[in-house]
């Protein structure tokens, strides 16, 4: 932990105070200093070790096909999931799947990637949206022939190939660190939530399959997701990008907090596959017109792009011009997202229809643009060992804007499937076991229970909600100013240097939520820490003080790591260039 | 309230398994399930979804005022 810079801080809550004061004011919690009475205690904890080949963490889409392909591949794979497989993260949500048929695509592989890049205005990279194209095809086959599209609930389907192939899966497990030996990343440790039990598993390669996460937003199905994994792959040196990306969903003004009703009951659709329609949208054009127009805002039925309104056609977020008016797609043959809405007196996904508040998945970035940097188009990250997929990669697969609707879903299937393979023939070549010292063990169990061991700090949910009083209002997060995210930094250092030290849990479910909070504290300043480096607009990043593309200095992602002191550091990546394995 | 009531609970656990924010833990006295951290629920009614015999009542609304980008 870093010596807090006093001087610095104090200056920045004179810039920063007056807004986040506002914010918090808007809240009300209780006394946020307590005393930590333990229904558990932390001294009793049994400890089990695990050795497979390849460990995958997470339960989603990626997750499934990298188990399933690392498995084909020959290895020995242990998939554990913080919650139930097909049934935690985003995946059980996301409705559409995109599948790129060569038979009847309109347009080509080489024109779909070029479209993309238009859209994405360069922040793509185009070796991952090909992929994506390439590969969705017999990947929707496969999840149709395990049953994916005859159900709403994915968990039996996606537990077929896994039963008929005897992958062990381990369920409610909060992994919080990754093992490291010799600069190389050997396995993972966790805590059951259901027992007092840490668990460490041992493997030649890792998998993050993690997905992404928010800051616990109200509206959008993502408060279990925090960014675990690519907060604990940081803290072990490797490289993250895409922070400085917002996801722009909006929520309903009406019971912001229920996911269910933002998304019209979408949870209870069967899936179904979409076609190529690359559009660019849910970026922060509706940030843009609540900040200059106020509340409320409204957005039109599917199809109609009301959205990009005046103020945008103007001034705010720039859109490419092919895609300023777009007709409404064509309707897909099987259905698809629009269509799907369209027939069954559905108004959509959230912002389709009624008046709309920001923010409902805040602390999101656009799928596939944050998450590990990836060192080549298998998912290795810049640790040897450790791998990530779907949302927990930084592919930029859509760039930092979203481009073609079901490529999220599709996406995560192509690269989990691909990282499981490549994970598995690397770790075949292996010889010998995984060995982990002692006191790597012990500190990271000591790690892992000490919220339970403090006796007197501040609880998950408090420093949430500072957190999200801070981070989640429009003038911070979605429409950027410098002084406005100094002031909001200055908050966020305080919390990560002072706060998260005295975290405290009573019992797991609690400890859960420590760890979760750390994870989010940690983002918040990955995020606004990016945002402050990238002075231009492009995409979903949005600087009032810098609103035009710099073609000269910004065509580069953002790469943040931690360096030998514990310092968050932050390098420009070209757009076309591999980054290397990490030193740090 | 989010997750409002269990009612006519048959003990599977589905709710608790597919609760992907950790809110219904089994009560091992009664073998029911029960939810224990409604503070926590984010209204996606998975565990409504998974129950089979249509145990689980849902409402709209949070326990507390939320925080949005704007209103």
């Amino acid at each position: 932990m870093s010596t807090p810079s006093l001087s610095r801080r104090q200056f920045m809550g004179v810039a920063g105070g007056l807004a986040g004061a506002m914010a918090l004011a808007s809240l009300n919690f209780d006394a946020p200093a307590q005393i930590n009475k333990p229904k558990i205690s932390a001294d009793d904890f049994k400890q089990d070790q695990r050795e497979v080949d390849v460990l995958v963490i997470g339960g989603g889409m990626a997750g499934l096909f990298a188990a399933v392909k690392a498995h084909d591949a020959g290895a020995r794979v242990l998939m554990v999931s913080k919650g139930r497989v097909g049934s935690s993260g985003l995946t059980p949500f996301a409705k559409g799947i995109f599948s790129y048929d060569r038979k009847k695509a309109s347009m080509s592989i080489d024109d779909f990637v070029a479209k993309v890049s238009e859209s994405a205005i360069q922040t793509n990279n185009p070796v991952f949206t090909r992929q994506l194209a390439e590969h969705s095809y017999d990947r929707v086959q496969e999840l149709k022939s395990w049953g994916f599209f005859d159900s709403p609930i994915y968990h039996e389907s996606f537990m077929r190939p896994i039963n008929e192939r005897r992958i062990s899966v381990d369920e409610r497990i909060m992994i919080t660190h990754l093992l490291k030996e010799d600069g190389r990343v050997v396995g993972a440790s966790g805590f059951m939530l259901d027992e007092k039990r840490i668990i460490h598993y041992l493997a030649k390669s890792v998998i993050l399959c993690t997905g992404s996460g928010g800051f616990k937003p109200n509206g959008f199905p993502v408060c279990d997701l925090t960014h675990d994994g690519t907060i604990m792959a940081y803290k072990v040196g490797a490289k993250v990008t895409g922070k400085e990306w917002n996801d722009g969903h909006p929520g309903s003004a009406k019971n912001s907090g229920s996911s269910y009703d933002n998304w019209h009951g979408q949870v209870e659709e069967k899936p179904s596959t979409t076609e190529v329609t690359i559009n660019h949208h849910l970026g922060v054009d509706l940030n843009y017109q609540a900040y200059t127009q106020g509340a409320p805002v409204m957005m039109g039925p599917p199809g109609d792009d009301q959205d990009r309104g005046s103020a945008v056609e103007n001034a705010g977020p720039f859109v490419p011009e092919a895609f300023r008016h777009s007709a409404p797609p064509p309707p897909p043959q099987q259905g698809g997202l629009r269509g799907l809405f369209a027939g069954k007196g559905h108004s959509g996904p959230p912002g389709m229809g009624g008046e709309q508040v920001g923010g409902s998945s805040a602390g999101m970035a656009i799928h596939k643009s944050e998450g590990l940097v990836p060192i080549n188009e298998q998912g290795l990250s810049t640790l040897p060992g450790l791998y990530a997929a779907g949302d927990a990669l930084g592919s930029y697969m859509s760039g930092g804007i979203y481009t073609q609707i079901g490529s999220s879903l599709a996406g995560s299937a192509v690269q989990g499937a691909i990282a499981g393979e490549a994970a598995a023939k690397e770790s075949l070549k292996l010889t010998g076991g995984v060995t982990v010292s002692n006191e790597q063990i012990e500190r990271v169990s000591t790690e892992m229970l000490a919220p339970l061991k403090r006796e007197r700090g501040y609880s998950p949910a408090w420093v949430t909600q500072v957190l999200q009083g801070v981070m989640i209002p429009n003038f911070v997060l979605y429409i950027k100013k410098e002084r406005m995210m100094l002031g909001a930094l200055a908050y966020v250092e305080e919390l990560r240097e002072h706060h998260v030290p005295m975290l405290l849990a009573d019992d797991l479910h609690a400890l859960r939520l420590a760890h979760e909070t750390e994870n989010m504290v940690i983002t918040a300043e990955m995020k606004l820490k990016a945002s402050l480096m990238r002075k231009e607009s492009r995409c979903s990043h949005y600087r009032l003080d810098c609103p035009d593309i710099d073609y000269e200095n910004w065509q580069a992602w953002i790469n943040i790591w931690q360096d030998e002191k514990g310092q968050m550091q932050l390098e420009k990546q070209p757009f076309d260039m591999w980054p290397k394995f990490a030193t740090a | 309230m989010p997750i409002q009531q269990i009612s006519g609970c048959i003990g599977c656990e589905a709710c608790v398994k597919s609760c992907p924010t950790d809110v219904i833990r089994m009560n091992r006295g009664t073998n029911k399930a029960e939810i224990r951290y409604p503070e926590d629920c984010q209204i996606c009614h998975l565990c409504r979804l998974n129950c089979p015999v249509g145990a689980i009542k849902i409402t709209p609304e949070k326990s507390i005022p939320v925080m949005v980008s704007w209103r």
